[in-house]
């Protein structure tokens, strides 16, 4: 059976958000907040003017075109008749002809016994997503961030040469991240380059953030930064942070995000 | 022989190296007449350092007495040339070694290391030769103490030289530490075999210069910019985050 897909508009809104709440209510309420910055770059399936599927996708700002795969689902009711998939297409389809040139999705592995990670998996790399990195315990203890991948652009690239950067960046807070427990990360910001004195934030600074989490009572910090500042490593590796992995070309071609990860109880 | 270019790119805009290129070309033009007339030969002996006057003891005086004081003239020596060939000379070894240099340690560093090393050549000559009354002019002493520190920072870099014969003349691409080390030896092989009675070149300024820059580098030079920095060094840098390559850093 066929279904329409058509540009997201505040009269399918509630029929959407139903529709994420019956696979999870958690992503419902979260998606309900989402949708009010926007309802640009996403596309409903409407089938008999139901809304029967949603799909998106949201640039990430100070990229080169990248992009996060956004609110994906299929009502419960029309699964198994490759709307998912069609979705999917679809959304890849209208982010690489907008400029997209990478596109990641994020995405938890719990799992409560209906596979839906499994299946998730299966439909993501059938459309060409690839396992990137995982953070562990991510969510919570067991449950996995795993981010997924896709190259749009796939034109011949001359390798560039990546300058280093080297900004004076100072923390500037903690905060929980939304849909975890007990994971936070730091806010920073990009201060003037000092005449004299260090550009690097220190192992201290990174030592008075975490004081902070554990007061909070945090179980586990990430952070994420460009692959091109020389001046990261040192005080991290020196705070106990462990690298994670990358995400390749993510903020441009040649500068990765760089993933890391501080457990309390280390 | 001559450098032309290095093949050490920079990571920030060598502002202060822009600055000191404009102000030797600016006092040379409007304060020293470009050479002609009688602006040549007075800025020389206004502004130029002589022993004498600072150490208090000497010879002939060649100039009439000056109003800038020695301790002052310390430093205006350095802004002071004279002739084309004097000023396009030392110009050319600025624009070739200073970028890398102030890249090292960030602009204000780089002028008070330029302006300690010229004071330090200066008083390098003054030393050789206290009793001199001829007034000594030029950058070289403060470019000598950059290439010292270029020495220092970045010895594997490759510099393409030219060698002059006549009219004809070669280029090659040599090591820096050849490059320098074959430019300093010359400084101070001259320096011993030339008597500094009649003037010309100050190669005590030139060594006393090269010398300060090797040491004082080590003070002024940031660990921070120079980072990563793919020529820093004897020996191949390692990258800052190759730290994580340690299975015991990764999750």
């Amino acid at each position: 059976m066929s279904f329409d897909i058509v540009p997201l508009e505040q009269e399918h809104l509630r029929d959407v958000i139903n529709l994420i709440t019956l696979h999870d209510e958690d992503d419902g309420e979260s998606a309900e907040y989402d949708f009010q910055h926007g309802l640009e770059d996403h596309w409903v399936g409407l089938r008999n003017g139901k809304a029967i599927g949603i799909t998106g996708y949201r640039q990430v700002p100070s990229t080169d075109g990248t992009g996060y795969l956004s609110w994906t689902y299929v009502h419960p009711d029309h699964t198994n008749q490759r709307i998912g998939r069609s979705l999917l297409n679809f959304v890849i389809g209208e982010s690489r002809s907008s400029g997209t040139k990478k596109m990641f999705v994020k995405v938890s592995n719990y799992d409560d016994g209906s596979n839906v990670y499994q299946y998730g998996v299966k439909l993501y790399e059938s459309a060409g997503f690839r396992e990137e990195l995982t953070n562990l315990d991510f969510y919570d203890i067991g449950e996995d961030q795993v981010i997924f991948g896709l190259e749009l652009d796939t034109s011949f690239k001359e390798s560039v040469e990546i300058k280093d950067e080297r900004p004076t960046i100072r923390f500037d807070g903690i905060f929980n991240i939304s849909e975890t427990e007990g994971a936070y990360t730091f806010s920073w910001n990009v201060q003037k380059n000092p005449l004299f004195g260090p550009r690097s934030f220190t192992v201290q600074d990174l030592y008075t953030g975490l004081r902070a989490v554990h007061e909070d009572g945090g179980r586990i910090v990430f952070l994420t930064f460009p692959s091109n500042l020389p001046l990261i490593h040192k005080p991290l590796q020196e705070a106990g942070f462990k690298y994670v992995g990358s995400l390749k070309n993510y903020f441009e071609l040649g500068i990765d995000e760089m993933h890391f990860v501080h457990r309390m109880e280390e | 022989m001559i450098p032309i270019r290095d093949e050490n790119p920079n990571n920030e805009t060598p502002y202060v190296t822009y600055a000191l290129l404009g102000l030797n070309a600016v006092v040379w033009i409007f304060l020293q007449g470009a050479g002609f007339g009688t602006s040549l030969e007075s800025s020389i002996c206004e502004y130029g350092f002589i022993s004498q006057d600072l150490f208090g003891s000497g010879g002939a005086a060649v100039c009439p007495p000056s109003s800038t004081s020695p301790t002052l003239s310390l430093v205006t020596s350095m802004f002071m040339h004279g002739g084309w060939m004097h000023l396009l000379g030392n110009m050319l070894f600025l624009w070739v070694f200073g970028d890398n240099v102030e890249d090292s340690m960030g602009h204000l560093r780089f002028l008070i290391f330029y302006l300690i090393g010229g004071i330090i050549a200066a008083l390098s000559q003054g030393f050789a030769d206290p009793q001199s009354g001829i007034p000594m002019v030029g950058a070289s002493g403060a470019i000598g103490c950059v290439m010292g520190g270029y020495l220092m920072l970045y010895p594997r870099v490759k510099v393409t030289i030219a060698v002059f014969f006549f009219i004809l003349f070669w280029t090659f691409r040599v090591p820096a530490y050849l490059m320098l080390g074959y430019w300093i030896g010359v400084q101070l092989l001259s320096g011993l075999t030339t008597s500094t009675a009649g003037g010309g070149v100050a190669f005590w300024a030139h060594f006393g210069g090269f010398v300060s820059g090797c040491v004082l580098v080590y003070f002024f030079k940031d660990k921070e910019l120079l980072a990563n920095h793919k020529f820093y060094g004897w020996t191949d840098t390692r990258s800052e985050e190759s730290i994580w390559d340690d299975p015991r850093n990764r999750q």
